[in-house]
């Protein structure tokens, strides 16, 4: 891996938020962390970014110049308008002058804030503020692109916008490591990590994942929960026999992306 | 309804800095009102002069006088030194033409005290001679409004660097982009400078008005050296603003930065030396004007603008002025620098890769 | 079987902007119903009429068969996105001021929780809190309950869970509605309502609302590659994985592919719902 956590322990206090935690991220491609709340998956991003040093384990990353970041609030100014948000972010990284209006030209053509350069970042909707949070992230051309929770509570249209401002980015050679919570998220990475409790419990192309599903999965219906290691899917429940034998009056199923990282998390829980 | 009276009390109780506010707070200001608010004064330093010194020290009676000094070879320019330095706030001159009294007319409180207890003191102890000269120096008029101003003018900078400072960074924390600048190519101290920078300066432009409107408006005088003061307030800011990122590093909301502010602001403004004078206060709290920035501030420049004291006699403001601004603004950047930068390096972690270089895998 | 709370061509309006328009919608016993729509879309001015915590501009709005009333909302369990839990208070505090509060003080703490009941609120992760905020509106036994975005950012897991309780609640006789933008959530849903610009734009089971709306899939060794041509190109291209997904014409992604050197399989396949959302919306706003 070219950038990315290897086997990092973190500890805050007392308490361990990562155990052995490995997250590579690599030029041209998206990695995924997905995790509940509280399952380290901020702590991940800061130990990439150096905001906090490990415990044990390595760190690979690019000098700060060369790393963009959004954390999971905010990202931008609100008391500064769009363009001078940009401006800020161009000082920051010392983008000369013709580099500094070519790149926020085509910042705010992609993320579609062209028309509202003048409008305070606080008066931007909630998408909008994202899209420019992850613009300004990209405006020095960063080789690693870092991003907390990015589409947590943004609506769809900007939520898929931001996915291809994110897609552009790989396109364009940048390493990118988002966090996420939703699971549909996960699908789109060409790494995915499932992270609980601070712990890696799969990890892989969402494919490996999915193939990696031990036992056999079967839907059933009804209304008390056929097994303990079993969930709700809309109306029926989704049944997991780890060792292979479906109980009677369960119809054996092919096991999607969502049914792999609920068996995971479930098989992490156990261990 | 009940249950609303009842879930509001839970709530207060678990919230420990408001509860200080509201129930430490009040008995504080009690006792410090208590022991501190003295509009009668006692133990006034009195130094006596002249041939006659002697006596007239015996007649200068604890415990509204406090003679500091006995001197009978120096004169009338000795005790006016002494006044303008503000080792004495009362000087008796005694020798030919009769004693002269003269009093710092900027301890106002001190001088009333003084000329009603000379008042009785003379009469009783030598009855039938005339009464002693008395001269009220650099206030003549003991014009309340020459010694509010600058002393006013420092609240307003504490004021401005304490909790606006605060706030001002407070702020960056809340909306998370303090997160953000740590992942820029930022040193800690670009940032931290950055921020304090522009409240200095606002606070500078904000010091000039208030002196100049304070001598247009009040006709207060601007006796002394310019430079003195401005390296009295530069001093006194640095203290003040320190204070203001320290505060923030230990708040996560606007909130409680204005609760805590709020907590320092106020012994400032009651045992500074603002209102009631530091030698009226009880020991047992005097000692706190002499930790707080704006006592000495107060010092340097009711004695520049009123008394035109040189800076020799200034060393002990200006020099505790200068260590709590070091002892301050460095804790602050300490801890703040914690928020913008990993503490240390541990043996087996290692950042590596600069741009080009692949990862040992 | 008589809806539990329903809407039939409501609209509000305030001052002249126009926040929902001609909704109808309907919430029955044992059934989870999902209203879908970007914030601003008028799903939370819907509830509040529902609620009648605003009085509608045209058309009605029934809660239980009648005008919304005081008496009637405490029937209704309504979980808001912030969860309504006081942070500084312990579980078993705050689900004595809500008891309380509906008329049922001294009613012992729900078992599923209890594990938690000295914990300050403030302190439980997130999904723990949204099971306790669930738990603490169950806890007077309402017909409704009114759910908003119950299981986002809490992970796989935890929302899995979260669903077993919202369910069980449907299960035994509760009607919900949960209002979200998150596709997830609305995948569990029985069946959605969707809205957009305040007016509802579909209706129906997931599949029913995808209909037959397609994307060509991407399959290639280069998909770097290929995003850049397809992006280049202006057609909406979204990475997923080790494939791309294109919400275009299969031919115009194959002439872009081929005419950039890149050699791929294409597939047509049935878009998912995020896809079908984001074509309605926009197809929305052009109209």
């Amino acid at each position: 891996m070219r950038w990315g956590l290897e086997d990092v322990d973190v500890r805050r206090g007392r308490n361990v938020a990562l155990a052995g935690v490995t997250v590579p991220a690599d030029p041209s491609r998206i990695t995924v962390v997905i995790g509940g709340d509280g399952a380290g998956k901020s702590t991940c991003l800061e130990a990439l970014t150096g905001l906090l040093e490990p415990a044990a384990g390595a760190v690979y990353r690019p000098a700060k110049e060369r790393i963009g970041y959004v954390p999971a609030t905010a990202g931008l100014y609100a008391d500064l308008t769009v363009q001078e948000n940009l401006g800020f972010s161009a000082d920051a990284y010392r983008l000369s002058g013709r580099e500094r209006s070519r790149k926020a030209a085509e910042i705010l053509d992609r993320t579609g804030l062209s028309g509202a350069r003048r409008r305070l970042g606080g008066q931007l909707s909630g998408g909008m503020q994202r899209k420019l949070a992850v613009g300004l992230a990209l405006l020095h051309s960063p080789e690693l692109l870092v991003l907390d929770e990015p589409t947590t509570g943004v609506d769809p249209v900007s939520r898929v916008e931001l996915w291809r401002l994110i897609g552009q980015a790989a396109a364009a050679g940048t390493a990118v490591v988002v966090t996420t919570t939703y699971v549909n998220e996960a699908a789109r990475a060409a790494t995915v990590i499932l992270l609980e409790a601070g712990k890696v419990l799969a990890s892989g192309t969402p494919d490996d994942i999915l193939s990696g599903v031990p036992g056999a999965v079967g839907r059933a219906a009804g209304a008390g929960r056929p097994t303990p290691l079993s969930w709700r899917r809309g109306r029926s429940w989704r049944v997991w026999a780890p060792a292979g034998r479906l109980p009677d009056g369960v119809q054996p199923v092919q096991p999607d992306f969502d049914d792999a990282v609920v068996i995971a998390a479930l098989a992490g829980e156990g261990g | 309804m009940w249950a609303m009276v009842v879930k509001e009390f839970r709530e207060l109780r678990r919230d420990h800095r408001t509860v200080a506010m509201m129930i430490v707070l009040p008995v504080v200001l009690l006792v410090v009102f208590g022991y501190a608010a003295n509009f009668k004064v006692h133990d006034i330093p009195t130094a006596v002069f002249g041939p006659g010194a002697r006596q007239a020290a015996a007649l200068l009676r604890p415990p509204t006088f406090r003679v500091t000094q006995v001197d009978t070879a120096a004169g009338e320019s000795a005790a006016r030194v002494q006044l303008r330095d503000g080792q004495a706030v009362v000087a008796v001159v005694t020798g030919g033409g009769g004693p002269l009294v003269l009093l710092d007319g900027t301890q106002l409180f001190s001088v009333e005290t003084a000329e009603t207890a000379l008042a009785s003191a003379v009469p009783t102890a030598a009855p039938g001679s005339p009464s002693p000269r008395e001269q009220i120096l650099f206030n003549p008029d003991l014009t309340t409004s020459w010694v509010m101003v600058p002393g006013l003018a420092g609240l307003i900078l504490v004021f401005i660097g304490t909790l606006i400072t605060s706030l001002g960074v407070v702020r960056e924390r809340q909306s998370g982009t303090l997160e953000q600048l740590a992942v820029m190519p930022f040193r800690a101290w670009d940032v931290i400078a950055g921020k304090i920078a522009p409240y200095l300066m606002v606070a500078a432009v904000d010091l000039v008005l208030v002196i100049v409107i304070g001598m247009s408006v009040f006709h207060v005088p601007f006796a002394g050296n310019v430079a003195v003061f401005a390296l009295g307030a530069a001093l006194f800011l640095l203290v003040t603003l320190g204070m203001g990122v320290l505060i923030s590093t230990v708040s996560q909301n606007q909130g409680q930065a204005i609760q805590l502010a709020f907590m320092i602001l106020l012994p400032q403004v009651l045992l500074s030396g603002l209102i009631f004078p530091v030698s009226s206060m009880a020991a047992g709290v005097r000692w706190i004007s002499y930790i707080l920035p704006l006592t000495y501030f107060i010092q340097i420049s009711r004695g520049v603008m009123l008394k035109a004291v040189p800076i020799s006699a200034l060393g002990e403001p200006l020099g505790l002025l200068a260590v709590l601004a070091v002892v301050v603004l460095g804790l602050a950047v300490i801890r703040f620098r914690r928020d913008l930068a990993p503490a240390g390096r541990t043996k087996q972690a290692r950042a590596v890769a600069r741009a080009g270089e692949p990862a040992a895998a | 079987m008589a809806a539990l709370a329903e809407a039939r061509g409501a609209s509000r309006r305030f001052g002249a902007f126009t926040a929902v328009s001609g909704a109808d919608l309907a919430v029955t016993r044992g059934e989870v119903v999902g209203l879908l729509g970007a914030n601003g879309a008028g799903k939370t001015t819907l509830v509040r009429l529902l609620l009648g915590l605003l009085r509608p501009s045209d058309g009605a709005v029934l809660l239980f068969g009648a005008a919304p009333s005081v008496s009637s909302r405490r029937r209704v369990g309504y979980v808001p996105q912030t969860l309504g839990l006081y942070a500084g208070l312990t579980v078993a505090e705050n689900w004595a001021f809500t008891a309380t509060a509906f008329g049922n003080s001294g009613a012992p703490v729900a078992a599923g929780i209890a594990a938690w009941r000295n914990e300050l609120a403030g302190s439980l992760p997130l999904g723990v809190q949204r099971q306790v905020a669930f738990a603490v509106a169950l806890s007077h036994h309402p017909e409704l309950l009114i759910l908003d975005e119950p299981t986002s950012g809490v992970g796989p897991l935890r929302g899995a869970r979260l669903w077993d309780d919202i369910r069980q609640s449907a299960d035994q006789g509760a009607g919900v509605l949960v209002t979200t933008h998150n596709m997830e959530e609305a995948e569990q849903c029985d069946r959605l309502v969707v809205m957009a610009g305040g007016r509802v734009v579909a209706r129906g089971t997931a599949a029913e609302i995808i209909g037959d709306r397609t994307v060509a899939q991407v399959r290639c060794d280069d998909t770097t590659r290929a995003f850049a041509l397809l992006d280049a190109g202006h057609l909406p291209v979204q990475a997923h994985g080790t494939t791309l997904r294109v919400g275009a014409p299969a031919a115009a992604v194959s002439g872009l592919l081929a005419r950039g050197g890149v050699d791929a399989t294409i597939e047509v396949v049935p878009a998912n719902l995020e896809e079908a959302f984001v074509a309605m919306v926009a197809g929305q706003e052009a109209a």
